[in-house]
């Protein structure tokens, strides 16, 4: 999207403006983290920036040492993949569905998006009462029931953004051929959505592992990564709070750009392979 | 692809059961309780309909709660929407493909990662001996650290406003896409300038987009209370705190009639931005 630039010459205050108004959204999104960052390498015990010559590892090694940490971890990552590995495919069947649906497409569509609409404390309660009455004890199990209807919009988001490469045509010309519905979609669309499918999984994951207000509800003994997190920064500053807050960006900020760097070469070829076929 | 209707509808079936037995179902039960009375013998709730919760909700200065959240809310609407159009802006309309695509992942990134450690990193920015107040000093503008920058309402909002730009800023982009480039050079051809152009041609084509944008924004932030947790003053409250308080003596009826209040202000918010500005019409716009 962009227009060309020889008729936007006479708009170079407008644009000044709106430029520094984006650059401001940037740095209050990102400047407080980098500086965390900065400030997880400092190796003394006091807050704030060391020289750079001194910058050290050392809080960061002290994590490997943490285990009610690694406990907390291994729960997340639990309830993480077993979140992404159901979001993930029926995120896939929600978003086919859209693209065959002629009527009640918009209100379907809004029926999914609706579980982003909900606050988290208020979704987590409503479930955590009703296995309440189910008998369900809380754990692991509760915790990802409450992350699937969270992380479900986003995986059909993802999928439905992958569907809108594949040409209606190329499909045609599948069953043309004689290839049934499933055979077009095993061999035609699968493939073109494939690297979706995958970042699919991997938001589904991310989203589950920094969910703090559903699980806050549901969890079980064992708490997940954000209650951990979330307790140990209101219970006074220790070095290592910021190190494993350092440790969460930039693992999941390195994570998402990945895959955007891969979803937007996907999206530019996918639509190079249905244009020649199409 | 045009499935017969049969498949399409087992296509939705599992995501429609997910969304209506774990979403619905329990929004629609904590409604019914929240006309129940609480069970002194099981600490949980008995089928005596009673409106006690109800009125409760206006005791304890509880609506003030609900007040300052949806003030502090609206508040944070505000400010992320004013800095949204500009940016999203950038992004739609001044930018080219490459730079676009770049700064609408830098504007998402943020999304999938913890909440809870953007809204810690503030702590550190906004506190006594954070940079803010060490610039501040060593600059000479003010002698000792600024107090209201932590643990305010101040650093409520900022916090919010840096974690929720994604919900704004997104939709309005999405609207971008829907606008013709010939309308815009053809506004350009006839001599209007930037400001002309853009409030005459591009805010009303966007408008549905900071629509969007400033519910998906208000919703967020009426519900969250993480960022009054870790950066409001003491005693602070949000409704999401207030229904955790409420939990803490067990007064389960009165939890469910809070969450009820707010869902049922929420429905009313959505279905009536969906009616003036046909929201769900947004994801065409990518294609989808």
């Amino acid at each position: 999207m962009s227009v060309d630039p020889t008729v936007t010459r006479h708009t170079s205050g407008g644009r000044l403006l709106f430029g520094t108004i984006a650059a401001l959204c940037l740095a209050i999104m990102y400047a407080p983290v980098l500086y965390l960052l900065l400030a997880s390498l400092n190796p003394d015990a006091q807050l704030g920036l060391a020289p750079p010559s001194r910058y050290s590892l050392k809080w960061y090694l002290a994590l490997l040492t943490d285990r009610r940490l690694a406990d907390a971890l291994a729960e997340s990552t639990l309830v993480g993949l077993a979140t992404a590995a159901v979001a993930t495919p029926i995120g896939l069947s929600a978003a086919l569905a859209y693209r065959a649906m002629t009527r009640l497409r918009g209100l379907f569509l809004l029926v999914v998006l609706s579980a982003m609409l909900v606050p988290g404390a208020i979704a987590g309660l409503g479930l955590s009462a009703v296995l309440r009455v189910l008998g369900l004890t809380p754990s692991w199990f509760t915790v990802t029931i409450g992350h699937l209807l969270w992380t479900l919009p986003f995986a059909a988001i993802v999928s439905l953004i992958g569907l809108s490469a594949v040409k209606p045509s190329t499909i045609a010309a599948a069953r043309d051929l004689g290839a049934g519905p499933v055979r077009a979609f095993l061999d035609i669309t699968l493939p073109l959505i494939g690297a979706n499918l995958v970042s699919s999984f991997i938001f589904a994951f991310l989203l589950s592992l920094s969910e703090h207000a559903r699980a806050y509800y549901l969890v079980g003994r064992q708490n997940t990564l954000p209650l951990y997190m979330f307790g140990a920064m209101n219970s006074g500053a220790s070095p290592t709070i910021y190190a494993f807050s350092g440790a969460v960006i930039v693992v999941s900020v390195v994570v998402v750009a990945v895959l955007f760097a891969g979803l937007a070469r996907q999206r530019s070829e996918g639509r190079g392979v249905s244009s020649k076929a199409g | 692809m045009h499935a017969r209707w049969p498949t399409t509808f087992l296509l939705a079936v599992p995501s429609l059961a997910v969304l209506v037995g774990l979403g619905f179902v329990p929004l629609a039960l904590m409604a019914t309780w929240s006309f129940w009375s609480f069970d002194p013998d099981t600490y949980w709730i008995k089928p005596v309909w009673s409106l006690a919760s109800y009125a409760a909700l206006l005791e304890d200065g509880r609506a003030t709660v609900f007040l300052r959240t949806a003030g502090l809310a609206a508040l944070t609407t505000a400010v992320s929407t004013l800095l949204a159009v500009p940016a999203a802006t950038v992004v739609g309309l001044l930018s080219g493909p490459r730079r676009a695509a770049l700064l609408l992942a830098l504007f998402t990134i943020p999304f999938f990662t913890s909440g809870l450690v953007r809204a810690f990193a503030w702590r550190l920015v906004l506190g006594r001996q954070g940079v803010v107040n060490d610039a501040l000093i060593s600059l000479g503008i003010v002698q000792a650290p600024v107090e209201w920058l932590l643990f305010s309402d101040f650093a409520v909002v900022l916090g919010m406003v840096a974690a929720y730009l994604p919900f704004a800023i997104i939709p309005i982009v999405l609207a971008f896409a829907r606008i013709e480039q010939s309308v815009i050079r053809a506004s350009q051809d006839l001599g209007a300038g930037f400001w002309t152009m853009f409030s005459t041609i591009v805010l009303p084509l966007v408008m549905p987009g900071i629509v969007a944008g400033f519910l998906f924004v208000f919703v967020v932030a009426l519900g969250t209370s993480m960022e009054t947790q870790l950066l409001g003053g003491a005693g602070a409250s949000s409704i999401s705190i207030m229904i955790n308080d409420v939990l803490r003596v067990v007064n389960f009826p009165l939890a469910f009639a809070i969450a009820t209040a707010v869902v049922a202000l929420l429905i009313v918010l959505i279905t009536i931005a969906n009616r003036a500005f046909r929201l769900s019409r947004l994801f065409e716009s990518i294609g989808i």
